[in-house]
């Protein structure tokens, strides 16, 4: 009996504080309802859009994206509300809007700190006589594992739907505290009639804020006073046409947009501790960082620092002829001895078959960031009085680096300055020194003067160094044989990828086993099963890992197969590839592989006793150019500048003669790049050879046709066909 | 720099190496050898039993079934990664799922429980338990159990012998009680082995009924298939009756007690049609006849709900009322098709729920069963004659039928009793496709104009597509489609019907000019005729299934060249002519006059392709690739 009145007592307990719980929470639901949708709302009647957007899917009557930074009690608060009123046009769009997902808020430690989040969605339906239908959330969700969903009811054509997602975290107990950045165009996928942006922040928050590319500046409008600490700024647009985003584009480079950052330092003493860019004082507005203020910050950031046995034992007894070679040495060292070395654990972790980082003995270094592994690497230069200097820059779709606003977008390279320049970015298995990212090359930079080895002293601008069309080179051979009876082809190919394009190749076909093994043989280390000791666990891991090893190849032949099927657009059979070489030492070091193939008769077409081919979708890959692409108004932003050369041999069977030789013949070359193309008879052989160029990673959008006229006869080459012909 | 320590991660790894249950080398020898008789499957069941008994469950009155799962599992590949699962729903459970080495020791994995996704609906009480298992190396060996409860009988209407991995040993074993009164459909039997035992268990008075196959394929993994029903053996349960303390109760003894149950449901709704009243006046006030009143209140049905469904316990089998889906302007199609009824009646006419199972479903409603039926519609009798009308159909028109449900039997509500009628087969020609394009040679072009009509399902597929286009895409996606996307054609001065009017025979004209179609070598002209090339790649070689196409394909299509003067056809290719019960497909050339007349044909009478016409299929197919693959040859005239 006494059990039964706990549990009644308990049960009721736990139902008033559920009731109490849900109270505060519609409460709270209307008080953020009513911060979007109240009496003074200037768009709550705006229902026209104007003629110029009558064809258009949908149109934002109003967009609205409030930031909200506040501090209360000793917590930290922060506020997103993003209200869209759009007007649906189309059935395209109804759908688009018809069903809304989310995650609920959760109250989770991050770092000792108890973060509160919370979420809220309010949707409203308009009708075109105005009808206004509030859709209650709560009641119309339902919730599916973690994610909550919502189909909109009454939502037809032709009607607006106002809606906000408000976003709150409260971080508790915080003195220093660095808010995500945010980098936005202000367009989106439909046309904007109003937008409406505001950041609202109070004592102690210091914003990093900037708008590029004709974007309205930031104003202040509500100023601080003595009783209420608050700042309010805004900007907004009117009349924003719909994102587009052609081919060879970057956005915040070109389009309207704004960045910003805000940061959290609760006295004079946290602003020091920052590390980061902010503003002189919390009244002003950041809008650029400086050369000085990048100087100032990085001064101390990067002290050499690291344990150097491993590499001090590496260089023993080993002779460089030069600086530079020694530094190239040692960077392939660390690649191996603080990465490649450990690619085997991780996999034999993950698929289960042993748990391996206790063969590793008991403190192995791991970089977990870009500034570990240049404190590190400088550690060495130090040792070895090499100088060097770092770069601080920053890629090219986030603009120039004088523009620089966020720490977020500045890259690290180290400058050795050996005999010949030696410059190093990446850590990863296929790095290699010299060889930047592509979208660094050619930008301006600031470097960081390091005298002693040790102090940073100095900040100069500087320009990085560029790679042509003709180093970042890739030649693809194809060859063909008929069957006898015309029923297919036999394909041969081989690729060499050299300078940046063979980054995204090494990535996509390479397997760690395709180098890991390589490395341990070069640098005398252990493979992962050599290192078991016990004969019985050896024996198992090993069968176990010979068949992991024989899935892992199964599926990297499938994947490559897809993709050169996908290329050629066709079924392909009797797949095989065979890599050549992994070009991971050094830019100069080609990457190379060949495949082979068959394909059916798609290629070939009877014609009477003769055979035509379709030499031209040999060349795959080719760019085809719709109509409104043809009339593109943005300047083109490439990744590197690029060069192909296609070799295409076509064996031709005994008893047949080539006829259409001159359809292979192109020229097309200007200052923007190139296509040519030749075909000559070399005994019963047909060898066609094909060049085509990027000669920039840039061209403005004046040089657009002449960019479209050689991949225009890229493009038509494609088509090009030629007559087997019996004889 | 940061020194990790891997030395705190030691602790766990402990737990993880216990494997001591390495497969024998006879076992990879038998693996091995399985490998070359299952070349596409990793993981073969060598054993996998189910063992269905039923209970009465006092609380809630219901007959429960208790699913007994035992798998014995083998890898054949070199390793293997699956998620085992086993699904579930409202009104069941999963209770021992477990894994166990080779050696009978419990092998742990974590074992997750979620709620299932499925696409078609919106939201669902479907859920999945699994876990992930690695098989490490060939011959590695599970053993599997689960325990499925289903809480009440009607929902446990079938048993597959068949699984997404091929089995060795097959068994399926129900006791059925003598209180209960079970009907066992073996459906699908033809083709295979499979044995019945039944033998009488004084003990627990019930007959032990065991079916035993060996050798089954895994499902196949093919698109446009029939549904499973048709396709693999299964045994249907047909609960009927039972006795309960002395007492008889029926279950579904005969299809009205399903019809008694789904009236049930719908008696138990609330609808309110006063809230339609307003709409159906304005759908209806400027009408014609009474049939544009149909029309009207059917298509702003199909217009303007959504379909959203919401698949949770009853709502499964009970529609929404009408006053609900209106307001939210959105349903499944149970409650699309109330809404349809209630318009009717509001506008004064006979309109009724009607059940059915789409072409997906292999049986009829001879089987009084839940598995029968997965669909509903509306039908209107007007004129003498009982329409159909199915609003979750896009651009349907009045009185044509999309092909999942012609032919098949539907139960139409008739106060206590039902109707069960037949949604009629439309010919072909309804679905009427047809293309003309006058061309002439220009350079290495073809170029003239191209007129295009669709009728039909043809016809309600392009409109659906193109109505859910954005707006300012529209233009560019219908160019982009004529263009058929090839950077060779291009498309000028387009002109249509109205694209919005799903009665009328829809049709787009404009002009042509198809590059690189013509190519001179040596005093001769090669023509590529044909660039749709329709069929072309249709070949059926490693299929299991029959081939089912999204409606009765009809498709007419004429390219008439005009010859350049002083030429000539140095030869013609062969047409084709295949006419037989399923299919339909005819080429032909004719020279008349300067013109050469290149007509196709292509007809699928049943929108299927059999397996077994397969060979026959492929032969036809044969020839017209060497058809497309021919260039016509214009020559000088001497």
């Amino acid at each position: 009996m006494t059990k039964n009145i706990l549990c009644i007592a308990i049960f009721a307990l736990c139902s008033i504080t559920s009731i109490a719980q849900s109270k505060k929470e519609t409460e709270k639901q209307e008080q953020v309802k009513n911060l979007v949708w109240n009496e003074n709302d200037p768009y709550r009647n705006v229902m026209e859009i104007s003629e110029n957007w009558k064809n258009e899917s949908a149109v934002f009557l109003v967009k609205t994206v409030k930031y909200i930074y506040n501090r209360p009690g000793n917590s930290i608060e922060y506020t997103k509300i993003e209200r869209e009123r759009i007007k649906l046009l189309d059935q395209a769009a109804v759908t688009e809007y018809s069903e809304f997902a989310y995650t609920e808020g959760k109250v989770f430690y991050r770092e000792m700190s108890r973060v509160t989040n919370t979420f809220h969605l309010g949707v409203k339906v308009i009708k075109p006589d105005g009808e206004e239908i509030e859709i209650d959330v709560n009641q119309e969700s339902v919730t599916t594992n973690n994610e909550k969903k919502i189909a909109i009811p009454s939502l037809e054509k032709g009607d607006i739907i106002d809606y906000y997602f408000y976003t709150n975290t409260i971080v508790g107990e915080n003195d220093l505290y660095q808010y995500e950045p945010v980098e936005n165009t202000i367009g989106d996928n439909y046309p904007i009639a109003k937008f409406e942006f505001l950041l609202e922040t109070e004592d102690d928050f210091f914003i990093n804020f900037s708008t590029y590319n004709g974007a309205p500046k930031l104003q202040q409008i509500v100023e601080p006073t003595k009783k209420d600490k608050k700042r309010v700024y805004s900007f907004t647009a009117e009349n924003v046409e719909r994102n587009d985003f052609p081919r060879w584009f970057f956005p915040l480079v070109e389009l309207p947009s704004y960045k910003f950052q805000v940061l959290f330092a609760r006295s004079g003493k946290y602003e020091k501790k920052a590390y980061a860019f902010i503003p002189e004082d919390v009244n002003t507005v950041k809008t650029n960082v400086s050369k000085e203020e990048i100087f100032n910050l990085y001064e101390d950031k990067f002290r050499p620092y690291g344990e150097l046995g491993d590499v001090e034992r590496f260089l023993k007894n080993k002779n460089f002829a030069t600086n530079e070679e020694k530094v190239k040495e040692v960077f392939y060292y660390i690649r191996h001895a603080y990465y490649t070395n450990y690619v085997e654990a991780f996999v034999m972790d993950e698929a289960n078959i042993m748990y391996p980082f206790m063969l590793y003995g008991k403190n192995p270094i791991i970089f977990n960031n870009e500034v570990d592994f240049v404190r590190f690497f400088t550690a060495f230069l130090k040792d070895n009085k090499i100088d060097y200097e770092i770069i601080v820059g920053t890629q090219r779709y986030n603009g120039d680096i004088k523009d620089l606003l966020l720490e977020s977008n500045i890259n690290f390279i180290l400058k050795v300055n050996t005999e010949k320049p030696v410059y190093i970015e990446f850590f990863d298995a296929y790095a290699t020194p010299n060889q930047l990212s592509p979208l660094l090359e050619n930008t301006n930079a600031y470097t960081l003067k390091v005298v002693d080895r040790k102090h940073i002293e100095n900040i100069e601008t500087v320009k990085l160094p560029t790679t042509t069309y003709k180093e970042n080179n890739s030649t693809e051979k194809t060859e063909l044989t008929f069957a006898p009876d015309f029923s297919g082809i036999d394909i041969n190919r081989s690729f060499e990828y050299n300078g940046q394009t063979k980054i995204d190749e090494q990535k996509s076909i390479l397997m760690y086993y395709d180098y890991v093994y390589e490395d341990h043989a070069k640098y005398e280390t252990e493979p992962i099963l050599d290192r078991v000791k016990n004969k019985r666990d050896q024996e198992k891991y090993k069968n176990e890992y010979a068949a992991l090893l024989k899935k892992l190849k199964n599926n990297q032949q499938e994947k490559i197969k897809e993709r050169t099927a996908g290329e050629y657009n066709l079924k392909i059979d009797n797949y095989s590839f065979k890599i050549i070489k992994n070009g991971r030492f050094g830019k100069e070091d080609s990457f190379e592989y060949t495949e082979n193939f068959t394909i059916g008769n798609d290629l070939i077409k009877t014609a009477g006793k003769n055979y035509i081919l379709d030499i031209g979708k040999l060349l795959v890959s080719q760019v085809d150019l719709s109509n409104k692409e043809k009339n593109r108004t943005n300047n083109i932003y490439m990744s590197y500048p690029r060069s192909f050369n296609y070799q295409i041999v076509v064996n031709i069977p005994d008893g047949y003669s080539v006829s259409g030789l001159e359809n292979l013949a192109g020229n097309v070359e200007n200052e923007t790049g190139g296509f040519k193309s030749s075909a000559a008879l070399d005994g019963n052989r047909l060898v066609v050879k094909i060049q085509k160029f990027y000669k920039n990673n840039y061209e403005p959008n004046a040089k657009w046709p002449q960019m479209v006229a050689f991949l225009e006869a890229a493009s038509q080459f494609t088509q090009a066909k030629i007559l087997l012909k019996k004889v | 720099m940061r020194k990790i320590l891997c030395l705190l991660l030691f602790a766990t790894a402990l737990c993880v190496a216990q494997k001591n249950s390495d497969p024998t080398p006879e076992e990879i020898s038998e693996a091995k050898i399985l490998k070359l008789q299952y070349p596409n499957d990793d993981l073969v069941l060598m054993k996998s039993k189910d063992f269905v008994t039923f209970g009465f469950n006092d609380k809630d009155q219901q007959v429960s079934v208790q699913r007994q799962i035992s798998e014995e599992m083998m890898n054949v590949s070199s390793r293997t990664d699956i998620q085992k699962h086993i699904f579930y729903d409202g009104q069941s459970e999963i209770v021992n799922f477990g894994l166990k080495y080779r050696n009978n020791k419990s092998a742990f994995f974590k074992i997750k429980d979620e709620a299932f996704t499925i696409e078609e609906f919106f939201y669902n009480d479907a859920r999945v338990k699994y876990a992930s298992v690695d098989f490490p190396v060939q011959g590695y060996k599970y053993f599997f159990e689960a325990t499925k409860n289903i809480f009440d009988i009607k929902y446990f209407t079938s048993v597959y012998f068949t699984d997404s991995y091929p089995i060795l040993n097959r068994e399926i074993t129900l006791v059925v009680p003598k209180w209960l009164n079970l009907e066992i459909k073996e459906m699908n039997f033809d083709g295979y082995e499979i044995s019945k035992t039944t033998n009488f268990d004084d003990k627990q008075n019930a007959d032990i009924i065991t079916y035993t196959v060996s050798g089954l394929d895994a499902v196949y993994k093919e698109e446009q298939s029939p549904g499973p029903s048709y396709l693999y053996p299964h045994l249907l349960i047909l609960a009927k009756s039972y006795t309960h303390d002395g007492k008889s109760f029926t279950l579904f003894n005969e299809t009205k007690d399903l019809y008694s149950w789904y009236k049930s449901l719908i008696d138990d709704m609330n609808d309110d049609p006063s809230v339609l009243k307003a709409k159906v006046e304005e759908l209806t006030a400027n009408a014609q006849n009474e049939e544009e009143k149909i029309r009207n209140i059917y298509y702003w049905i199909q217009d303007n709900i959504r379909y959203i469904a919401f698949e949770d316990g009853l709502a499964g089998f009970k529609p929404d009322e009408c006053q609900n889906v209106y307001k939210k302007r959105y349903g499944d199609c149970k409650g699309m098709a109330n809404l349809t009824k209630q318009m009717l009646i509001e506008a004064g006419f006979d309109a009724r729920l009607t059940w059915l199972g789409t072409k997906r479903i292999a049986y009829d409603y001879s089987t009084p069963s839940l598995s029968v039926d997965n669909h509903m519609i509306c039908t209107v009798f007007y004129n003498g004659k009982k329409i159909f009308l199915d609003g979750t159909e896009k651009f349907n028109p009045f009185g044509e039928y999309a092909e999942r449900i012609q032919g098949k039997q539907v139960m139409i509500e008739n106060g206590d009793s039902f109707i069960l009628e037949t949604v009629p087969v439309v010919a072909p020609e309804t679905n009427r496709e047809t293309h003309v394009f006058n061309a002439k040679i220009n350079n290495n072009a073809l170029e003239g104009n191209v007129s295009l009509t669709y009728s039909g399902e043809s016809r309600a597929t392009f409109l659906y597509v193109f109505n859910n286009l954005r707006t300012e895409m529209k233009n560019e996606a219908l160019e982009y489609y004529l263009k058929r996307a090839d950077r060779n054609m291009m498309v000028e001065n387009i002109k249509t019907s109205n694209l919005e009017n799903r009665d009328d025979q829809l049709s787009i004209n404009f002009s042509l000019k198809q590059d690189n179609a013509v190519s001179s070598f040596d005093d001769e002209i090669y023509i590529n005729l044909d660039h749709y090339q329709e069929y072309g790649k249709w070949i059926f070689n490693e299929r299991n299934t029959d081939y089912e196409f999204p409606h009765k394909e009809f498709l007419s299509s004429e390219i008439n060249l005009e010859l350049p003067e002083g030429y000539k056809v140095s030869e013609l290719p062969q047409g084709i002519d295949v006419n037989n019960k399923n299919y339909k497909i005819f080429i032909d050339f004719e020279l008349k006059d300067n013109m050469l007349h290149y007509r196709k044909e292509f007809v699928m009478k049943q929108a299927v392709v059999k397996k077994s016409n397969f060979k026959e299929w492929n032969e036809t197919i044969q020839s017209l690739q060497s058809i497309y693959n021919q260039q016509i040859i214009l020559v000088k005239e001497d």
